[in-house]
């Protein structure tokens, strides 16, 4: 993972920012004390280089499918990369990991109901040619989570609505 | 409030446009929605005020200098999974929390800037909580997808 090289005043606007996206250049600037053209090239290179990115966090209500599960997936290790983005490309799949440890590959979905999930874990994903074994754990409560601090990926953050 | 609180398609249609660029102003969205631009900041404002919308910047694990990302599954015995995962999220390092069934008791995301953090952060801190009786790591190697833009808003929020 690369280490971007930011100053104080790009923490400063990433801080503001992350508040409320909606604040215009022109407050942040007299705010940070700066004129708005150094604001809003900031933004523009933070953007550009993939170190923010605005959105719009909603409760899950919005979501028909409002809980989440885990699903852990063995597959060949060879191919563990082309299958971590056909998971990806699953809409209620949210994040996709390639990992090193008792499993290849770890998925986070929601899911509105049981059998809903089965037909994803044991439906598609199993299916998958290279999926050896899949384990689902069912998150029954989320004690702390930030969707603040991310990883912007070219994949767009669709919120599936 | 926020149990009477409900999205409607105009709602819908709003965050939409929101979530494909948070910084449009209220002009903008009306007119790729065919709506007046006081219809958009109203919704906003209700959706906001409800606390179901929060239009923000999310910025890069790598802004937060966090290289390297662990998954470890924890088992636990002896007492209360929940008071365990309440424990363990009082840490920096921990990045997210969830009490899960199946295998083991509760998934833990943890954020690291380098993997010199590891040790002292497995054998003198999480190792010490009572009921974690065992825990399973899972390398970070690559991150495909990350879409969780919808998550409960008021979970607890990292320093």
């Amino acid at each position: 993972m690369s280490r971007p090289d930011l100053d104080e005043l790009d923490h400063q606007l990433i801080s503001i920012l992350a508040q409320d996206a909606r604040v215009s250049n022109r407050k942040i600037a007299s705010d940070l004390g700066v004129n708005e053209g150094t604001v809003r090239g900031r933004i523009k290179r933070l953007q550009q280089d993939g170190l923010i990115a605005f959105t719009a966090l909603t409760g899950l209500k919005l979501e028909k499918a409002t809980n989440i599960a885990f699903v852990a997936v063995q597959a060949d290790v060879s191919q563990a990369r082309r299958i971590a983005r056909d998971i990806a490309h699953i809409p209620l799949v949210k994040s996709v990991m390639i990992v090193l440890g008792p499993f290849n590959i770890m998925a986070t979905c929601l899911y509105d109901d049981l059998d809903n999930l089965h037909a994803m874990a044991s439906g598609q994903i199993l299916q998958m040619p290279g999926v050896q074994h899949v384990e689902t754990s069912l998150a029954v409560r989320t004690v702390k989570f930030s969707n603040r601090v991310v990883r912007i990926t070219d994949a767009p953050m669709d919120g599936a609505i | 409030m926020s149990d009477m609180f409900a999205f409607d398609e105009t709602d819908r249609r709003i965050v939409e446009q929101l979530r494909q660029n948070g910084r449009a102003t209220n002009q903008q969205i009306a007119e790729s929605l065919n709506l007046i631009a006081s219809t958009v900041s109203t919704r906003i404002r209700r959706m906001e005020d409800a606390g179901m919308l929060r239009v923000v910047a999310v910025s890069d694990f790598a802004v937060h200098g966090f290289h390297v990302l662990i998954h470890l599954a924890v088992e636990v015995s002896g007492r209360p999974a929940l008071d365990v995962a309440e424990e363990l999220a009082a840490f920096r390092e921990v990045f997210a929390v969830h009490l899960v069934t199946g295998r083991y008791e509760i998934s833990l995301l943890l954020t690291l800037r380098d993997m010199d953090e590891l040790s002292p952060l497995i054998a003198d801190k999480l190792s010490q909580v009572p009921g974690v009786r065992a825990m399973i790591p899972a390398i970070g190697l690559d991150i495909v997808k990350y879409g969780l833009d919808t998550a409960p808003i008021d979970s607890r929020r990292l320093a």
